[in-house]
């Protein structure tokens, strides 16, 4: 009986031993070779950077010539794009974080107001990129990014179903109904609504976000207001009614209807391509129709890569974006792996004998870009939320909503 | 937790020969094997010992030490009987659980937040970097990085010719150096850096500032960032230790700092970004009663968080009690079968179901309208109390197996003989169930109601997840909506979604709010519940 | 037994558990229906089981690091679940067993401290590891040992309570006895409580698995490299963003809740078991 005794306890106790022990060989050793802190980098000479799925493959492809060049050994982490903004914020002010991450331009305000992202100067290179892209990564007359991708939305068309995308709305609807397709135009609206997705329409109105300075950059005065904006809203009223606009077309229902054939048109960007072009179908992509008359004018996002301005790495950090993953082949590499309009303007021109990637291009001559100020945080759930309610009906004095939705935006800007 | 006697002394008080018992005179296998894992952990905790000791980590060094003396104290003295059961996992309840708790109390005292995210030190550093520009109109030089001893030096080309200087030499052309191309190949009595000794140096090289004449103020100095091309560059900012004080050299406008702001401000009110983290008292509780724009939505928010958390217990424990008990009898065959099944929504990761439901709710396409209600649009998550209904649904479906589980254990160990006596004494299955199950089973699971309340009074991801709080309250300047409970509010309103401005401080200052809140109600549940009877 | 009795007896319960059994199954059917849908996307056309194909399957083996988070999570939620049933054990027969000042406030305090709000932890949590990671690397940040050692942390909490009350079930007397006859309280713990409350034992390392297999929050601050993550993590990348793999999502779903089934069927026996066979009824 005291044996039994013993040996049970031994037996639970050990295995609870057992757990640690196991568990630190194993990640010392993983661990080790995944994760590199701040302190320990100075002297070895690593770098660490944050990438998320999509581009690990491109970019651990410059890390190796990178490695090979300099003997500088560069860990490629990936990471959830959705975290990436939140955890860098956490862990720069700490000491630790990536000395380099991908992320989007429009977090570039945040980052600067919080003092997490260095500046870079690129000299002469600046204009070997595209001025979209390199407008999007300045704040305050400096360059904090390398941008290596820009992307927006477009009209999508299955070429099996229409010919061509006309120049207004009402005749694409009336093309689109004449396909006699179960829709004749889609968009995702989801219940919180999409106001990214449905910018360049509200554009169409004149009535864009922010005024935007006459140098492009944007001021902290809202300019979706007024006339213009209620126009909008009236305008997401009648289309909701006829049955155009619903909210119940989320991203998916509305990815997968057109992957069955039952639009002619759908209102998306780069990511959808592959999901299309699996299902077998022949797509092209053309600029956004006006709803409004004037300009219709998406949003263009730049992705692109911030250097930690607590760095300890912070000259190997600028001289791999710069020098490496600022170069043709890394632009290219990093185009095959997310389908997005390279920044660098020589690699664009490589890829542009791609349609889809010449339509996109096309559809962002006449783009702008989303606003990085601090402000635009306080923006989006107001705006897609009202539209949204504007859609479902829920809202059904849609000029009302549209200006009461303005006043608390103001409100909150105002805090 | 320290004065111990077992339970049964009072009992047998006057017939305990103490030395017979006691585990520490008896040298049998029991007492070495605790010697063996006494010994293992000490050599663990000395280990952590040295190693904090050399990293000059002393919060851990001293917690290790603590830790380790109470551990051995514990399981050394014959006067701590309980603690040598409960030590383990105090151990790890006071590192990992009660630091979170005093952390978050730490911050909701400060202003961590946008604008705010980094200590004092950090800011000047990123208010420097910032303010250090590019001279307009300057040219870009091809850059070497040198050595002549320990003085660090740059070499550039300029018109074919190469110059060089350190930080109090100003550039000076040299005789005698080559160039390869657009490299600079030899410096004669300088010793060029290769890229890996640049990067070994970096954090000098970066400093590094080489003015280009004597006349550093008009004509700036030159700078790198990469190690291969020079800048010229210029500080529009200087900092000043003495007086605290940034000073734009252009301008002449100086930026004192002001510690209770936590920003550097001029004399007319200008700020700087970023500005540092500093403790600001009570503000973040006062904001979150304060503001007049949570007070109205804080209401309903509240009414509905102890709803659902309430209807949530309510529902799942209801049904799995049911199922538990309707499972319980040895004479059903497939029970297993039954019981593996049932258990499949709890196998299934959360987050998948809340994506799974939010389709399968869709108004127009999903499941529910489509087959079950023949086509019907019923507004399932766009209505405010159908919303509130999916909710508490989708929670049923999630949850109910969780409770059919700790009913099916506790049943277990119920003595079987009680019903048995009871049915002889004649009593019906429903007086079985009410007089002998139900008190049993009550007094060992209502603890678990209650911190399943406060589970559900926090259930932040299936919110978040299922309706995102929508929808929206049209009536309110906030962000919040009909299905949204205090936690989810808290991550709308501080910031935390992305939607509105950081602002950790405010948000912990919430939570710990709530935490109050919950703690009380629970605390008080559970003082009155029949269970600490069973406690005496 | 005529039917009328077999059914008020036994029958109904089969009623009842037919309809749990659909009820618990429905919305499952459609991640299996995806999970052998060639065509991306969830399809929400409702056509359940209109295609069959393992291709789906074939792409999560080949192109993804499924089976290594799969392991991932398996080696958390192990450890983790053999921790936390040691240590609420230990702590709920301390409690149950030992009068002892601060004894009532202690299980309160348990009660309460785990009711605190965790939206906030990353930030400590962070903090925490990356201190303790300077000192001993094997608890520092993207350390599977040191997100099983937070999981550790919650042991205490509802756990102590679930076998808290088991324990007190056991009469006094079975103490009192084997105390007699010369055994010591680590004996008598482990060798004649311990195996009385062994269901008990088997629900809380279940919950204790599965809560570790669930969790998100926790696991995604301390687990950053992508060979060390969880399921929990690495499928929510899959439908989080714009660029959804529903096609890898449904099929890893249904392989990742295989384990929890053979977890609850391994353990089913002691909980089935129950006190039956137990010393307890001599």
């Amino acid at each position: 009986m005291r044996r039994g005794i013993s040996i049970l306890t031994a037996a639970g106790l050990a295995m609870t031993l057992a757990a640690c022990g196991g568990g630190s060989s194993d990640d010392s050793t993983s661990g080790a070779a995944e994760e590199t802190t701040a302190s320990e980098t100075g002297a070895s000479g690593s770098l660490t950077i944050w990438v998320d799925d999509n581009r690990e493959v491109a970019v651990t492809d410059a890390a190796k010539a990178y490695e090979d060049a300099t003997g500088t050994t560069v860990d490629v982490v990936v990471k959830d794009f959705a975290n990436i903004r939140a955890d860098f914020s956490a862990q720069v002010p700490t000491g630790e974080g990536p000395d380099i991450t991908v992320g989007a331009h429009d977090w570039l305000g945040g980052f600067v107001k919080d003092g997490l992202v260095a500046p870079i100067e690129f000299g002469d290179a600046l204009a070997d990129f595209n001025t979209v892209s390199t407008d999007a990564f300045t704040y305050d007359g400096q360059v904090y990014g390398l941008p290596y991708a820009i992307e927006n939305v477009a009209v999508i068309r299955n070429t099996a179903l229409a010919d061509s995308t006309p120049a207004t709305f009402d005749e694409m609807l009336a093309k689109g109904k004449a396909a006699g397709t179960k829709y004749p135009f889609l968009i995702q609206v989801g219940d919180e609504g999409d106001a990214y997705t449905m910018y360049a329409f509200q554009t169409s109105f004149g009535a864009p976000v922010f005024v935007q300075n006459d140098d492009g950059s944007y001021s902290s005065e809202l300019g979706l207001g007024g006339e213009n904006g209620n126009n909008f809203a009236q305008w997401l009223q009648d289309q909701a009614t006829a049955g155009v606009l619903d909210t119940n077309i989320t991203y998916d229902v509305a990815v997968d209807a057109f992957s069955k054939g039952e639009s002619p048109y759908i209102v998306g960007g780069p990511w959808m391509i592959s999901a299309f072009t699996d299902a077998g179908i022949d797509v092209a992509v053309d600029p956004i129709p006006s709803a409004g008359g004037e300009t219709a004018s998406p949003f263009v996002g730049v992705q692109g890569f911030y250097v930690n301005a607590n760095s300890q790495n912070q000259l190997t950090a600028t001289d791999f974006l710069v020098n490496y993953l600022g170069t043709e082949d890394s632009q290219v590499a990093l185009y095959e792996a997310g389908d997005r309009v390279p920044a660098l303007n020589a690699a664009a021109d490589a890829v542009s004998d791609d349609p889809i990637v010449a339509g996109f291009a096309a559809a962002a001559e006449n783009a702008v870009p989303m606003p990085s100020i601090p402000e635009m945080d306080s923006v989006w759930s107001f705006w897609g939320v009202t539209e949204a309610n504007i859609i479902n009906g829920t809202a059904t004095d849609a000029p009302a909503a549209w200006t009461e939705m303005v006043s608390n935006i103001q409100a909150e800007l105002d805090k | 937790m320290t004065d111990v006697s077992p339970r049964t002394d009072e009992r047998v008080k006057q017939k305990e020969p103490r030395k017979v018992f006691s585990q520490a005179t008896n040298w049998g296998p029991g007492f070495l094997t605790k010697l063996i894992l006494m010994a293992a952990v000490n050599a663990l905790g000395l280990y952590v010992l040295v190693n904090a000791y050399t990293a000059g980590s002393w919060v851990v060094f001293g917690g290790m030490a603590l830790i380790l003396v109470a551990v051995d104290y514990v399981y050394f003295s014959k006067k701590t009987l309980a603690l040598k059961y409960l030590t383990p996992g105090l151990v790890f309840l006071l590192v990992f659980q009660i630091f979170v708790i005093l952390y978050t109390g730490y911050v909701a005292l400060t202003n961590y937040g946008a604008g705010h995210m980094v200590n004092k030190s950090q800011a000047i550093d990123a208010i420097l970097m910032q303010n250090t520009r590019r001279v307009e109109g300057t040219a870009q030089y091809p850059l070497a990085v040198v050595r002549n001893g320990s003085d660090l030096g740059f070499a550039i080309i300029e018109n074919d010719e190469v110059f060089v200087g350190t930080a109090d030499q100003p550039l000076e052309a040299v005789d005698g150096a080559t160039i390869d191309g657009t490299r600079i190949a030899e410096v004669p009595g300088w010793e060029i850096l290769s890229m890996g000794e640049v990067t070994e140096n970096q954090t000098d090289v970066l400093a590094l500032r080489v003015p280009i004449s004597d006349d550093y103020e008009a004509d700036g100095a030159i700078g790198t960032q990469t190690g291969t091309t020079g800048f010229v560059f210029r500080s529009v900012l200087t900092y000043d230790d003495s007086s605290d004080a940034l000073t734009n050299e252009e301008t002449g406008t100086v930026y004192t700092a002001n510690g209770s702001t936590g920003q550097f401000e001029s004399a007319d009110g200008e700020t700087l970004n970023p500005g540092w983290r500093v403790f600001v008292g009570l503000d973040n509780f006062k904001d979150a009663f304060g503001d007049g724009r949570y007070a109205g939505p804080f209401v309903k928010v509240l009414v509905w968080t102890f709803a659902f958390a309430f209807l949530s217990v309510a529902t799942t424990f209801l049904l799995g009690m049911v199922l538990a008990m309707t499972m319980n009898d040895e004479r059903m065959r497939g029970r297993k079968f039954y019981r593996t099944i049932m258990l499949m929504p709890y196998a299934f990761p959360a987050f998948m179901t809340a994506f799974l439901f939010a389709g399968l709710l869709n108004t127009k396409y999903g499941f529910f309208n489509e087959v079950l209600f023949g086509g019907a649009a019923i507004p399932w998550l766009q209505d405010p109390w159908l919303a509130k209904l999916s909710v508490l649904f989708v929670n049923l479906w999630m949850g109910f197996p969780y409770m059919f589980l700790i009913c099916t254990g506790a049943l277990q160990s119920i003595p079987s003989d009680m019903n048995e006596a009871a049915r002889i004494d004649g009593a019906n299955g429903f007086k079985v169930w009410r007089y002998i199950t139900m008190p049993q089973l009550m007094i060992q699971v209502t603890p678990l109601l209650i911190s399943s309340f406060a589970f559900n009074f926090n259930n932040f991801n299936l919110i978040y997840m299922l309706t995102n709080g929508g929808p929206r309250f049209e009536d309110s300047s906030v962000p919040v909506g009909s299905t949204d409970i205090l936690i989810s509010m808290v991550y709308q309103i501080s910031g935390l979604s992305g939607e509105a401005s950081r602002n950790f401080g405010l948000a912990s200052a919430m939570s710990i709010i709530i935490f109050i809140i919950v703690g009380a109600v629970s605390a008080y549940s559970f003082k009155r519940s029949r269970s600490m009877e069973g406690a005496q | 037994m005529a039917f009328g009795r077999w059914f008020k007896e036994i029958g109904f319960r089969h009623v009842i558990g037919v309809i749990a059994v659909i009820y618990s199954v429905f919305p499952i059917l459609f991640i299996i229906s995806a999970a052998f849908d060639p065509r991306t996307g969830l399809t929400l056309s409702n056509d359940l089981f209109s295609q069959f194909s393992l291709e789906n399957f074939t792409s999560l083996f080949n192109d993804t690091m499924f089976w290594r988070w799969f392991a991932n999570t398996l080696e958390i939620g192990i450890f983790s679940a053999l921790g936390t049933v040691l240590m609420g054990a230990a702590a709920a027969y301390a409690f149950s067993r030992y009068r002892f000042s601060g004894r009532k406030q202690g299980l309160l305090v348990l009660m309460v401290v785990q009711m605190f709000p965790q939206l906030l932890a990353f930030v400590a949590v962070f903090l925490l590891l990356m201190t303790l990671g300077d000192v001993v690397p094997a608890l520092g940040l993207n350390s599977k040992m040191a997100l099983i050692c937070v999981y550790w942390g919650g042991a205490l909490g509802a756990n102590t309570f679930l076998m808290y009350g088991t324990f007190n079930s056991i009469p006094l007397e079975l103490d009192e006895a084997a105390k007699l006859d010369g055994a010591s309280h680590s004996q008598i713990y482990w060798t004649i409580i311990l195996p009385l409350v062994t269901p008990i034992l088997a629900v809380v390392g279940l919950l204790a698995f599965i809560g570790a297999f669930n969790d998100f929050v926790l696991a995604n601050t301390v687990l950053s490299g992508r060979a060390n993550w969880t399921l929990a993590i690495g499928m929510n990348q899959w439908v989080g963003g714009n660029e959804r793999s529903w096609e890898w999502f449904a099929p890893g779903a249904l392989i990742a809740a295989v384990p929890i089934l053979l977890v609850f069927l391994f353990l089913q026996r002691y909980i089935v078991a129950g006190l039956t066979g137990g010393s307890v009824k001599g």
